[in-house]
């Protein structure tokens, strides 16, 4: 369960503060896939950028498996980021000039995984974006929706407990998107993993089991789908 | 993050902007090729004086001659003010028997002085002149054929120069080992002009024959006996002389291990002497090629000082041209240290590739060494570059701590990168 509890951030000072979270406060249960709504500017980002411990609101708390951690050191954040969270990004982020497996093997790398063990974690999240026989490729060789789909194995190479999506479909066409969509959902579904999905997109955000619309900050509505509840 | 992997990931993104990694390295490796060489020339220039300073003297050995009056005047002195005048510039028994009690003489050798009237190889064989000299010390010198056990003649042998090969009927200077030698001796003649009455025939074999190199800087065609043949014949042409028991100058050996330099002080205090040692002559060549040796290395020094601005701002250019890679380390967990540490490797890999260039470079220029020894028309064989893979090492292992220093502040630069704003795409 993830809990935001009251968080408040502000840019800048004074006659120029802009307050870009204000009080927010919602729950996200455990193996759900939730959207983050809002439009650019609303704050969506920054709240992801808090939950996961890479920004640090002024007030608040962000609870994660009980575990307040905005009180956390930077190098246990950091530990926990690498351990437990993952991301991928509207504009890929891939390292061009590397091997598809090179990419996929940072996360490991950054987690401390040994050689041993990164072997078959690399093949298996390339197996499971269907990118195996792309592995020594360069990222710069691969279309728009290849690179979405090794930054998808990059996110899911480690067994995160949390998957940020910022984005996801924004840079690629709605076929390519939604073999991304497709590719996020089941990963959630199948391993139980919390699906966090950054968006502007209304129809993205209507395949999510919670839509949580922000507005200047606040939190303007939370909506569940029925079988949630039940 | 493990230390090998940010040493290969640090390693791979280097590949990706080769041009500017070679560059950086290229002004590293002037400063590393250029101490090298300096390096590599002090060490042949040292080891060649070494070679100048055996081939003219043995580095044990002391020469002490009376001290001469500091004051050299024209103007006449006062009569009866002279110093004992049979005593100028001579040494006798007395002074041997004092400077023999100094702490690490080990041997004291008068400078004899003896001639021959001729030398021939018996029988009706033709008769020569030849200068003849006594072999003091132990100096080694280059010999076309034989050996000579510790460099010193063997009683009852004889060195023969290669130039008087010919004349006493030797086709070369293997032929000569072995044969023997007789030596005229006369005793000097008390009236000038008349020939002397009573003279003696010795016969020594060749030990070995000498020749002239470019390491032997006065070389002198002259038989050469040993220390007691000379003075076998030293006693027989001056013992009923004045000059017996007068010697122009003593050679004193020190003591295996014990201090030259310190001997040497000593027998200065006992006084009135004036003692020099090839020591003296070392030391000042020493020095001398130190001090170019340490001139050429401060210029690579200073290049490597450049280079190290050269890698700053690459780094930093890396720095700036990866933000997003950084970014995207640090939202996966990466470490301050880690990030900081991927960029300091990434200099230190710079550091080692100027430094093993530089280094091959200068191996390549030790090909020249032929080239030199030629141009400079040294003996065969020197190297005036002497390469030291050890001082190679240390200089690359060097480098590469300089780069990884030189890749601090980039490094802090990244380090401090904030993820979000690094991850920021509009």
């Amino acid at each position: 369960m993830i809990e935001v509890k009251h968080i408040t951030k502000t840019y800048g000072k004074k006659q120029n503060a802009f307050i870009a979270l204000d009080d927010t406060t919602f729950t996200i249960p455990d193996g759900a896939s939730v959207a983050i709504l809002g439009k650019s500017g609303s704050g969506k980002s920054t709240l992801m950028h808090a939950m996961s411990g890479l920004d640090r609101p002024e007030t608040g708390e962000v609870v994660i498996g009980g575990q307040n951690i905005l009180k956390l050191k930077t190098k246990q954040i950091d530990e926990f980021r690498s351990q437990q969270m993952s991301f991928i990004f509207q504009s890929f982020f891939v390292q061009a000039n590397e091997s598809c497996y090179d990419n996929v093997s940072l996360p490991l790398e950054i987690a401390n995984i040994p050689i041993s063990k990164r072997r078959q974690k690399i093949n298996d999240a390339l197996t499971a974006v269907e990118l195996l026989d792309k592995k020594a490729s360069r990222a710069r060789d691969l279309s728009g929706g290849q690179k979405q789909r090794l930054a998808v194995a990059r996110a899911i190479v480690n067994d995160p407990r949390i998957l940020f999506a910022d984005e996801p479909t924004g840079n690629l066409d709605s076929v390519t998107g939604e073999v991304i969509e497709d590719l996020l959902f089941g990963y959630n579904k199948s391993r139980g993993v919390t699906l966090i999905i950054v968006t502007h997109d209304s129809d993205l955000a209507q395949k999510c089991d919670i839509q949580i619309h922000i507005k200047d900050g606040k939190v303007e509505k939370i909506e569940s789908r029925k079988e949630l509840h039940s | 993050m493990k230390i090998r992997d940010t040493v290969r990931r640090a390693g791979r993104s280097l590949r990706q902007a080769k041009a500017r990694t070679l560059l950086t390295s290229l002004a590293i490796s002037v400063g590393a090729f250029t101490v090298t060489l300096a390096l590599a020339a002090g060490a042949g220039g040292q080891a060649y004086t070494d070679s100048l300073i055996t081939n003219n003297g043995d580095a044990q050995s002391l020469s002490v001659h009376i001290k001469e009056d500091d004051e050299v005047s024209d103007k006449p002195k006062e009569y009866g003010t002279t110093s004992d005048a049979a005593r100028q510039g001579q040494l006798d028994d007395t002074d041997i028997e004092k400077i023999k009690k100094i702490d690490g003489v080990a041997e004291i050798t008068p400078t004899y002085s003896i001639s021959i009237a001729y030398m021939t190889r018996g029988g009706d064989a033709k008769k020569y002149d030849a200068s003849i000299g006594i072999k003091v010390d132990r100096t080694a010198i280059p010999l076309a054929a034989g050996s000579l056990m510790d460099n010193q003649v063997p009683v009852g042998g004889v060195v023969i120069p290669e130039a008087y090969l010919g004349v006493l009927g030797f086709k070369n200077a293997f032929d000569a080992i072995g044969q023997s030698l007789t030596l005229h001796i006369e005793k000097p003649s008390d009236i000038v002009g008349r020939k002397s009455s009573e003279a003696i025939d010795k016969t020594y074999t060749i030990a070995a024959v000498d020749k002239e190199s470019s390491t032997v800087l006065r070389y002198q065609a002259e038989l050469k006996v040993s220390t007691n043949d000379g003075k076998m014949i030293y006693e027989y042409q001056t013992a009923d002389q004045p000059e017996n028991g007068q010697y122009n100058g003593l050679n004193v050996r020190v003591t295996d291990g014990a201090d030259v330099a310190a001997v040497q002080e000593a027998i200065i205090k006992s006084g009135g002497y004036e003692v020099s040692s090839l020591k003296d002559i070392q030391e000042v060549l020493f020095q001398f090629i130190n001090v170019v040796q340490y001139g050429a290395a401060g210029f690579g020094l200073l290049a490597i000082l450049a280079s190290v601005f050269g890698i700053i701002n690459t780094q930093y250019i890396s720095v700036l041209e990866r933000t997003q890679q950084i970014g995207l380390m640090k939202a996966l967990g990466a470490r301050r240290k880690d990030i900081g540490r991927l960029f300091r490797y990434e200099a230190g890999w710079v550091g080692f590739l100027g430094g093993t260039i530089g280094t091959g470079l200068a191996l390549l220029a030790g090909l020249l060494n032929p080239w030199i020894t030629q141009t400079l028309v040294l003996e065969k064989g020197t190297e005036l570059l002497k390469f030291n893979p050890l001082t190679s090492v240390i200089l690359i292992a060097s480098l590469i701590v300089i780069a990884i220093m030189a890749g601090y502040f980039p490094a802090r630069k990244a380090a401090k990168l904030d993820p979000i704003e690094a991850l920021r795409t509009e």
